[in-house]
């Protein structure tokens, strides 16, 4: 038994859907189910969230928390660990979760398990599992110590469905003298690419090898389909392609008919911007590539010599 | 103004890996390593600020010998010095053990500013810099894409989803756990790499840092099961054959997708 408190996160006003995927997880643990709900004016979220899986509701509803702020959300998450006395806490791996998570994990001196997909109840121990190396292994990782910390991946599992008979109480945290000043967010600009709307993407990584390639060999094909080109983070972050071609959660998602991957390994980021896609070709050197596990069709091979060929076969089929 | 990154040297992105024989972590014989590529733009980023002004810049980093080669590279691309904490009794730390190690060694060089990686590239644990931050008690930003310092804060950049921005702004100290592509990073120059020979590398043991018992194994919270390929479930179709081959059932898929 024990508690377990979930961390819900307002997103636009309203509850996030990955909290109430929190929910989800939190209810197959057999524990309590306690939450906090943070913001400024969202008394009626939180009543929601008590309703739909949130259970117990612990609400901190100030000026201070409107937006979020590390400091304001660290505080607000250790009132309620003890007033909760969880042993597991769960908070989102979304760019505020993951913030602020550590830090409360530090704090309280726990375990800390990070962007989980599962979590387990194995005898009474709650266990998680999670990527590494950038998604070509998976852990099963076992916490111990009083109380665990874990950030889930948003995705990774359903949202809470059905209702739970909850209750809202509030939580009166100070939050003066907080260091971190949140001073506004900027929504992303309009993309001069929008591959939102492409219904094929060829999409070239780190194995193209340079920005001239990218001209020679995606580009032809992508025009040949009557697509556009896209790309992974390492080759924006290296600086061969804007930031417009960048598929995955920075970058755009995207769901089109056809995603042709090419020299792509395939990073969670990458996977959560397009494994949604209709038909999915991956072509990649290493067959044991995370790619892979979303294609639906795949080749390990050179993708000079299989991408040209494909190129000039199209090209012949259109006449 | 001093600042202090902190490295991780990883396997090489493009290194084989191999689950040891405990299934709990991979082999580390006979691979490549490097500068954990997150941690590179923390560098990066530190030596800018070097280059603009009066700033030290200490490299710290984590490990056995061969993470020397780190410090050396760092060191060749215009870090001033290297902290190198080498010790077996820090071995097989967790996040939080780790994140002590550098408190204490952060506690000894009072840096201004505090750059590392959003992540490390082997773990993906993300989970250090914000410890470290709490433990020093110095405000912290993630994902961080841009950073403006002025006098006494610096107003940062941080990545959220599909491309929007969080700005915020931290009074100095701080630590700033940086996204990859914040800048451009450079390569050592050869003169560069010849006066890091003479750049100091101080060694330090757990001991040293007073943390005896406090990290390495024993203390860590989080123990890993194993470790294991991911089930590739449905997965995908593989085709095999020669290029020809290949070419026909990839062409054969487009017009049955009604593509062509």
């Amino acid at each position: 038994m024990g508690n377990v408190l979930i961390v819900a996160e307002i997103q636009k006003g309203k509850i996030r859907e990955a909290s109430y995927e929190l929910a989800s997880f939190a209810s197959k643990l057999g524990k309590d189910v306690k939450s906090l709900v943070l913001g400024s004016g969202v008394a009626a979220e939180a009543d929601a969230f008590a309703a739909k899986g949130g259970g117990e509701v612990l609400l901190v509803d100030d000026e201070a928390v409107a937006n979020y702020n590390v400091d304001a959300w660290t505080r607000a998450i250790r009132a309620a660990v003890d007033a909760t006395s969880p042993d597991v806490v769960l908070i989102s791996n979304t760019p505020s979760g993951w913030d602020v998570a550590p830090r409360v994990a530090a704090a309280l001196d726990a375990a800390f398990v990070s962007d989980c997909f599962g979590v387990e109840s194995d005898g009474g121990n709650t266990v998680f599992l999670r990527r590494v190396f950038n998604g070509k292994l998976d852990a099963r990782i076992a916490p111990s110590g009083d109380v665990a910390v874990a950030t889930m991946q948003p995705g990774a599992t359903p949202a809470f469905e059905g209702s739970t008979s909850g209750k809202v109480d509030k939580l009166d945290v100070s939050f003066d003298g907080l260091k971190a000043k949140f001073v506004e967010v900027r929504e992303a600009e309009a993309k001069g690419v929008d591959l939102t709307k492409a219904e094929v993407i060829v999409s070239g990584g780190r194995g193209v090898g340079d920005p001239e390639k990218f001209q020679e060999v995606i580009q032809p094909l992508a025009d040949a389909l009557g697509g556009a080109m896209g790309a992974s983070r390492p080759v924006v972050d290296a600086g061969w392609l804007p930031h417009e071609y960048q598929v995955g959660s920075s970058g755009q998602v995207v769901t089109p008919k056809l995603y042709i991957a090419c020299g792509i390994s395939g990073a969670i980021q990458h996977l959560v911007g397009m494994k949604a896609s209709n038909f999915i070709i991956a072509i990649n050197k290493d067959g044991d590539a995370p790619i892979f596990e979303v294609a639906d069709l795949g080749v390990t091979a050179d993708l000079f010599e299989v991408v040209p060929a494909l190129t000039e076969a199209v090209k012949t089929a259109k006449g | 103004m001093k600042i202090m990154v902190c490295l991780k040297q990883v396997p090489h992105q493009d290194a084989r890996l191999e689950i040891d024989s405990d299934g709990t972590w991979i082999k580390e014989d006979g691979i490549k390593f490097e500068i954990n590529s997150y941690d590179t733009y923390a560098l990066e980023e530190a030596l800018r600020i070097k280059d603009a002004g009066e700033a030290e810049v200490v490299v710290v980093s984590i490990g056995p010998d061969r993470v020397t080669q780190a410090l050396r590279t760092a060191l060749g691309m215009g870090a001033d010095r290297a902290v190198h904490v080498k010790d077996a009794a820090v071995d097989d730390s967790d996040s939080l053990g780790i994140a002590k190690v550098l408190a204490a060694v952060a506690k000894e060089e009072s840096p201004d500013l505090v750059l590392m990686g959003l992540m490390a590239d082997d773990g993906n644990f993300a989970a250090v810099g914000p410890m470290l931050a709490e433990l020093m008690g110095i405000p912290s930003a993630t994902a961080v894409v841009k950073a403006e310092r002025a006098e006494g804060t610096v107003t940062c950049e941080r990545e959220l989803e599909g491309g929007a921005l969080e700005v915020v702004e931290l009074p100095t100290p701080a630590l700033l756990a940086v996204q990859t592509g914040l800048n451009q990073v450079r390569y050592a120059s050869l003169k560069g790499i010849m006066a890091a020979k003479k750049k100091p590398i101080d060694t330090k043991t757990a001991e040293d840092l007073g943390l005896t018992g406090q990290v390495g194994a024993a203390a860590s919270k989080v123990k890993v099961e194993k470790i294991y390929v991911p089930p590739k479930g449905e997965g995908a179709e593989m085709i095999e054959g020669s290029t020809d081959e290949v070419v026909e059932k990839l062409l054969g898929k487009i017009k049955e997708l009604g593509l062509l």
